[in-house]
Formats: C-alpha cells, structure tokens, sequence
C-alpha cells in the first residue's frame, strides 16, 4: 500500500475537518485547534456516522449525530447523553499513519505513512480535481512542456515536476488516485516564485484539466 | 421598521437578506409566504405585488417594491452601512468587481439553486444540464477564491466582505442539499467559514452555526484535554 498525498496543509486550518477518499478507503482527515492532525476511517464506532460530518473541540473530534468524543489517539473520552460514563477503551474508529511533509498531508491506510522525498522550499499553489483516468492526465500534462516529457519523481503515487513557458522553477504535481476516474492533483511551487507566477501555475493547470476530461469524455 | 420583506424560510434568495439585515443590525417585518405546498407566490395578491412571482420581495418604507434579490442587498447596504464597506463606493475597481459577482450570483441560483429545489420539492428542471452547470460555476468560484488566496485577499473582491459575498454565499453552502458536498472545494469552504465566523451571522436550514463559536450550553466536559 503506497502513502498517498490526500491535501495541503494549508487547507486543513486548525478545528477543521475534511473527508478523503482513497480507493475503497473513506476517511475523516481533521486537525486539533493545537495543529495535530489524525486521519480515521470515515465511521462512527458508535453509529456509523460521518466522522467528517463532525466537529472539533479542542484536541477532539466530535461525531455530528450523538457528540461523542474522540481524542487525538482516537479514544471516546466523552459521551454527551451519559457524562458520567468512562467511555470503554474499545469504542474506538480505525486510525490510519498520518505525516504532513513538504505542505502536503499523507495517508497510509496500511502501514506506516512514508512520505516521497520532494524537493525543499516548496510552497502550495492549489489541489483541484480532475475528473479522468491517471495516464490521460499524465498525457495531457506532458503536453504542455516545452522541452519534452514530465519527469517523474514517483510513480506511485505518480508525482512529477512540470516546467512551464514563462517560470524559471518547476512546479511539482502529486496526483492522488482517489477513486477510479476521479485525480485530485495538489500542485506546489518553489517559494521564490511570485504570487502571478502562481496564479499562472493555478490558471495552467485548469486548462489542463479542461484538456484531461474532455480527451476522458471523448473516449467513453 | 426600515423595510418589509415577504419572506420563506428554505429560500436562499430570501436568507441573503435575512442575513445582510442581521449583519447590519436592522429590523424589519417579515411576512411568511407558503411558497410550498401552497405556492402562494403564485397568487394574485402576490402577483400584483410582484408579477414575476418571485420570492423575497422587499417593501420599503416610501413604498418601493424591489424583486430582485441582488438589488435588495445593494438597497440595504447603501441605506444601513455607514461605513461603505459592504457596497464600496469609494472603490471604482472593487465596485465594478462587485457588481460582477453580483451577476455571478445569479447563476449560482440558477444551478446549484435549481437542482437543489429538485432534490428538496421535485421541482421539474434539466438535472443534467443544471448538474453541469453547477459543477462549472463552483468550479469558476473555487479558482477565484484560490487566487484571492495566493494574493492574500480573504474575500470575493478584496480585503473585506461585500454585498457580492453574501449574493453568493447562500446556494454555495447549500449546495450539499442538491447532492454537491464541498470535498472537492477547498478555497470554497474555507471562504464558508470565514463568512460564518462574522459577527451577527445568522443561520437556516441546511447552513449551521460553527460549533467552535458556540457556547458550551449547559454541558461541561470533564476531560482536560478540550
């Protein structure tokens, strides 16, 4: 099982909660006001709510249906309806490895999370989804390179640095496979860029993605 | 009492202004229609107030009927803010900028705003021309927002909010109620969530209140941890 990339670190502020898909894994990826971050299976131990769904208090998540606590190791400490109560140490959701590396946030639902080494300095341009399979992204990624190919850093997940026309620094483009035919691609930049390169970079990648799913719809 | 406003509650439309007035602190009647079942915008009384049948409709104090629910906003900002933040006048770019997402407004009612009163009443609409032209509108949203991001500006069209964000924000954060979750809209749901961090923020159904802002009402939490 391979760690993938499931967001910017700057998308997921402090007290926020965000769902993740990964093939048949659905998670509740969230951050503790003092900034941990914890990805779980998307499930309520209790009734199988959304964890996504839910809310932060503190340094817990707390499910939307019934409000009960979960801490950052993942233990139900609190039970509105029964306040009395010491929750067992069983009622538990599934916890899966979790690392914030290079302005990304990775996952691994198997084992222990280990990030792809990127380059240093990078900072965030945007994650967008792209709505097609993972080579015609690749292809139509590849076609706006004015010297030849994209060069990969990974193949799995595929993450590869991507030069444009008027930006000296390559951007680097880690594609998460999230569910067949649905790539959430996170673009970062390196930090010296400027905010017009930036938006540059954002405006490219639209284009890019206008490219990918219109060549996806055509074949099907 | 500044103005009258015929009012239903599950209307976006109508919460745009429902909100605007609670954010600049003005009262007004409010008048609730049957939009559904009993489709009472559609009756004569109302017909004669407002021939296109539309909801919210606001009445003013000299008796000018306004319909449409952007210059409703722009009416109470211009009559309630003295600061001219919310309508900014002194600003030719940034007003300009507003009025363009004042027209953007209307397509997000026209998308998201009709797929969701298909998924709520069974209103009869093209479900895969307007699931389309959802996904195109959020899309364009998300891109701005993210630029505004990139540039540091925190609203729509600048450092503040404006009428144009709250034009906006109702059927963004109730796009979940036509089946659109904001998953794939990272810059969208952070911008959801400043716009309901404000102070005099209101909710409706289907757009809560932030559970970090709320009160601990009544309960305690023993752990220490929170």
């Amino acid at each position: 099982m391979t760690t993938q990339p499931v967001g910017l670190s700057i998308d997921l502020a402090p007290q926020q909660v965000m769902r993740a898909i990964d093939g048949q894994y659905d998670m509740a990826v969230w951050r503790s006001t003092s900034g941990v971050v914890s990805a779980w299976e998307n499930r309520c131990p209790h009734r199988g709510m959304r964890l996504s769904y839910g809310f932060v208090r503190g340094e817990s998540l707390a499910c939307a249906y019934h409000g009960w606590h979960y801490s950052c190791e993942g233990y139900c400490h609190y039970i509105p309806a029964h306040p009395e109560l010491t929750p067992p140490k069983t009622v538990r959701p599934v916890l899966y490895s979790v690392v914030e590396q290079s302005g990304l946030i990775w996952v691994n639902t198997e084992q222990d999370a280990m990030p792809v080494a990127l380059p240093d300095d990078l900072q965030p341009v945007r994650s967008l989804v792209i709505e097609c399979d993972l080579a015609t992204a690749v292809q139509a990624l590849d076609t706006r390179q004015p010297h030849g190919g994209v060069e990969s850093l990974s193949d799995t997940p595929k993450i590869i640095t991507f030069e444009t026309g008027g930006i000296s620094q390559g951007a680097v483009v880690a594609i998460q496979q999230s569910q067949p035919n649905r790539l959430i691609v996170h673009m970062l930049v390196q930090s010296a860029v400027t905010a017009k390169d930036k938006i540059a970079l954002s405006r490219l990648i639209e284009s890019v993605r206008r490219q990918a799913e219109s060549a996806c719809n055509e074949a099907t | 009492m500044s103005f009258t406003l015929h009012n239903y509650v599950l209307s976006g439309n109508c919460y745009k202004i429902r909100l605007m007035a609670s954010l600049l602190n003005v009262t007004y009647e409010s008048i609730a229609v049957d939009f559904h079942p009993g489709q009472e915008h559609k009756s004569e009384p109302l017909l004669q107030l407002n021939p296109a049948g539309t909801l919210p409709v606001l009445t003013t104090t000299d008796g000018t009927v306004l319909t449409e629910t952007q210059a409703m906003l722009v009416w109470l900002a211009q009559q309630h803010d003295p600061s001219n933040s919310w309508w900014p006048v002194h600003s030719k770019p940034q007003i300009t900028r507003v009025v363009q997402w004042l027209g953007f407004a209307s397509r997000l009612t026209a998308t998201v705003g009709e797929l969701r009163l298909h998924s709520m009443l069974n209103k009869p609409v093209n479900v895969t021309a307007v699931k389309t032209g959802a996904k195109v509108v959020l899309r364009e949203l998300e891109s701005h927002l993210t630029e505004q991001r990139i540039n540091n500006l925190q609203w729509l069209t600048g450092d503040t909010p404006t009428v144009a964000d709250i034009a906006c924000f109702p059927y963004t954060a109730l796009s979940p109620d036509a089946g659109i979750e904001h998953d794939d809209y990272p810059a969208i749901r952070r911008w959801l969530h400043r716009l309901r961090s404000l102070p005099g923020f209101i909710t409706m159904p289907g757009i809560y209140e932030l559970h970090e802002l709320r009160k601990p009402d009544g309960y305690t939490v023993s752990d220490a941890t929170l």
